[in-house]
């Protein structure tokens, strides 16, 4: 399925300017890692957060003071995407979010808090913003929406799952343009799992990306509906599988979802197969891990290298996916 | 939402499904319980009540489950098998599920070990089980049905909204089978985080009464077979029914609470209607959220009150079972197609006294024959999320 890309936007380790974000990944940056200390055992995890600086604006809508740091990403890199769209007047909206682990903080602490002062004790201020829709309900009521508001949950590959129903969205003729959001947060027990799971390679980051898709726009998105895997070993299948689909298109870069565990073999494989002599640029590099955020970053870099790009993306056990991106 | 007439139009049928509820397993045992009213809510018996204020939950059967995994996946699995045994050249080219909470348990267990600092064997299955994807996964490929999916998180509508999209891409002509459905199991977070808000009832459950004091919580899981009708046609498939209309809004007043207008549930089922090209009149049952809340109740009684006046029976089956969250739409709506082809409406049991605040015919406490040709199926979430559906008996 085909749409228009007509606004970006991003939160970042790096920042939350477009061109000037772009330009820090092409130098090569590396995003400030600092450690989250694991309380119960003292283990230092190495993550990489956004700065509170970036969204303490957002700090003054009142329907977000009590809301968690997703939300705030969710929201801001939202609203910065519906800006660079410019105006959509006319056009009903709808929101889709992605994420992958969701409101961890909150989550986090709340069980805590049954764990170790039992059940009564453990706040309802905290509850509500566990669930996984929240930063939508969020975004939604910042825009006023009262129509399609949907969240899908996955794995890194989250993102262009959440992009590819975004342009059902447009074709089913639901909605006139959809703001697609991605969005992470972190804690220490999200990184310790991480650490458990042999999957943190690179450091666990907090972001956020969105796009504002329509019928047309500055850049053409191809999507794809992405195909399963369960085990490691049948990851660069499933994306093999994906990019067979893309084997005709003129692609002229690669922005990739490497970050140091099996998914880069899987990946690099199956581009060698099908996009043998492309660069590649691994944006993990530069932004961390942020599962539900990650391939829409991917995304966003992807319309910012201007060239036809395609994006690939490999989660942790549920699927590969790809995009392609191409200026007008 | 009217649709563009650019946008092709094809009907949506169900040729099979499969269900595991605290009602039973299979579509035969869930239609006795429901003609019978059965209440199966009972005490909570996989982890402590002693300091929360409710302590029971609509619960599957251990005996409903394989063994082995997490109980989400066991919900799962056991109702594609279902769904495949009854349709076995349905093969689905996409998957659309809903769930709120994946494989919770497993992610309490993992925190469980940080704060008691104990290692555990089982710590990197857990991890590997606890996102939403894993039960989903586990189910296709127990069926041999390599198909990506797209799974919707939210909130207590998801399994609506699943049926929903489903429904709306084949309609379009993007797809031309769908497997769609809800899953959600108990998991302590989601219980005790109810009970902090007040909304679970440390008694039974009352959709609708008077004197209602809130919800109880279930489990389970629901997949429809969705397929064109062309499609279903060519292959001989068998048709239990059709879905003609959903409708879906957002209710912005606040993250937990709808909006006391009942603007929200109204909006959605206003959708729907308007997408299946029905009047109120054409709908014959109103398969409500119901919940039992005070808050929930009262702005959908209001909505149905409004919109449908006291001529359409109503009943909250989340009275017999409790509430399964992100597989709430999708279980009612197997719910309400048994209904359509069994000619009763299930009963929403406990119910003793009208609440005065609107005018609805609840089917209190006896399931009631009748025959009836359409129905309507609401489901509203955290969130502001309201989603609705029309199915109708096959013609």
């Amino acid at each position: 399925m085909s749409a228009g890309i007509a606004g970006l936007g991003w939160v970042t380790p790096l920042g939350v300017g477009l061109e000037e974000v772009w330009s820090r990944v092409l130098a090569g940056e590396a995003p400030e890692t600092t450690v989250l200390v694991n309380p119960e055992t003292g283990r230092e995890l190495p993550y990489i957060p956004i700065l509170p600086a970036v969204t303490d604006a957002l700090g003054r809508i009142p329907r977000l003071r009590r809301a968690s740091t997703i939300s705030y990403l969710a929201v801001a890199a939202g609203l910065a995407a519906l800006a660079d769209a410019g105006d959509g007047a006319g056009l009903s909206t709808a929101v889709v979010l992605a994420v992958s682990n969701g409101g961890v903080l909150y989550t986090r602490r709340f069980y805590e808090q049954i764990i170790k002062q039992g059940a009564h004790a453990a706040s309802p201020l905290l509850f509500p913003e566990t669930v996984y829709n929240a930063p939508a309900s969020h975004l939604a009521a910042q825009l006023g929406i009262d129509g399609a508001s949907y969240t899908l949950v996955g794995d890194d590959s989250v993102g262009l799952a959440a992009l590819h129903f975004a342009t059902q969205l447009l074709d089913t003729g639901e909605a006139g343009q959809v703001v697609v959001v991605g969005a992470e947060e972190c804690d220490w027990i999200l990184c310790e799992g991480y650490r458990t799971w042999r999957l943190a390679r690179t450091a666990l980051a907090e972001g956020s990306a969105a796009v504002v898709l329509r019928r047309t726009g500055r850049w053409q998105v191809d999507t794809h509906p992405g195909h399963p895997f369960t085990r490691r070993r049948d990851a660069g299948a499933a994306l093999s599988r994906v990019l067979s689909d893309f084997a005709a298109a003129d692609v002229r870069r690669v922005i990739t979802s490497a970050n140091g565990t099996f998914v880069d073999r899987a990946e690099s494989g199956a581009l060698e197969r099908f996009f043998p002599n492309v660069p590649g640029l691994a944006l993990k590099r530069s932004f961390g891990e942020a599962p539900g955020a990650s391939a829409l970053q991917q995304v966003v870099a992807a319309a910012l290298a201007g060239e036809p790009t395609l994006v690939t993306s490999i989660g942790t056990n549920h699927q590969a996916s790809a995009a392609l991106v191409v200026p007008k | 939402m009217a649709l563009s007439t650019d946008i092709p139009s094809h009907r949506v049928v169900v040729t099979a499904l499969g269900v595991v509820s605290p009602l039973g397993s299979g579509a035969r045992e869930t239609e006795e319980a429901l003609r019978a009213g059965h209440d199966r809510v009972g005490p909570v018996c996989t982890f402590d009540t002693s300091r929360t204020r409710s302590k029971t939950a609509g619960q599957v059967s251990p005996s409903a489950t394989e063994s082995g995994l997490h109980p989400a996946s066991d919900f799962m699995i056991s109702a594609a098998r279902q769904l495949a045994a009854a349709d076995p050249a349905f093969v689905p080219e996409l998957a659309v599920i809903g769930t709120t909470s994946g494989g919770m348990s497993f992610g309490e267990a993992f925190h469980r070990t940080q704060v008691e600092r104990r290692r555990s064997a089982e710590a990197a299955r857990w991890l590997a089980n606890y996102l939403p994807h894993k039960p989903i996964a586990d189910a296709l490929e127990a069926n041999g049905w390599p198909v990506p999916s797209q799974i919707l998180a939210n909130a207590c509508a998801s399994g609506t909204n699943a049926v929903g999209h489903a429904f709306r891409l084949i309609r379009a002509g993007k797809a031309g089978r769908i497997l769609c459905g809800g899953y959600d199991a108990i998991s302590e977070l989601v219980f005790v985080g109810f009970d902090s808000l007040q909304a679970s009832t440390p008694e039974l459950i009352r959709p609708f009464d008077r004197h209602r004091t809130g919800l109880v919580l279930g489990e389970g899981a629901a997949l429809l077979a969705l397929e064109s009708l062309e499609s279903a046609r060519q292959r001989r498939a068998p048709i239990l029914a059709e879905i003609t209309g959903y409708g879906i809004s957002t209710d912005n007043h606040h993250l937990t609470q709808p909006h006391p207008s009942g603007i929200g549930p109204r909006q959605a089922m206003e959708r729907a209607l308007a997408d299946a090209r029905r009047q109120p009149g054409d709908i014959h049952y109103i398969n409500a959220h119901g919940t039992g809340t005070i808050f929930n109740d009262a702005t959908e009684g209001a909505a149905i009150s409004q919109l449908f006046g006291a001529g359409t029976p109503v009943s909250s089956t989340k009275s017999m079972m409790g509430h399964a969250l992100g597989a709430a739409g999708a279980i009612e709506a197997v719910f309400s197609i048994l209904a359509l082809r069994g000619g009763f409406i299930p009963p929403n049991i406990n119910y003793r006294e009208p609440d005065p605040a609107w005018d609805v015919d609840i089917v209190a406490n006896t399931a009631r024959a009748a025959s009836i040709r359409r129905a309507l199926s609401n489901s509203f979430g955290f969130g502001g999320t309201n989603a609705s559906i029309i199915l109708e008996a096959f013609e």
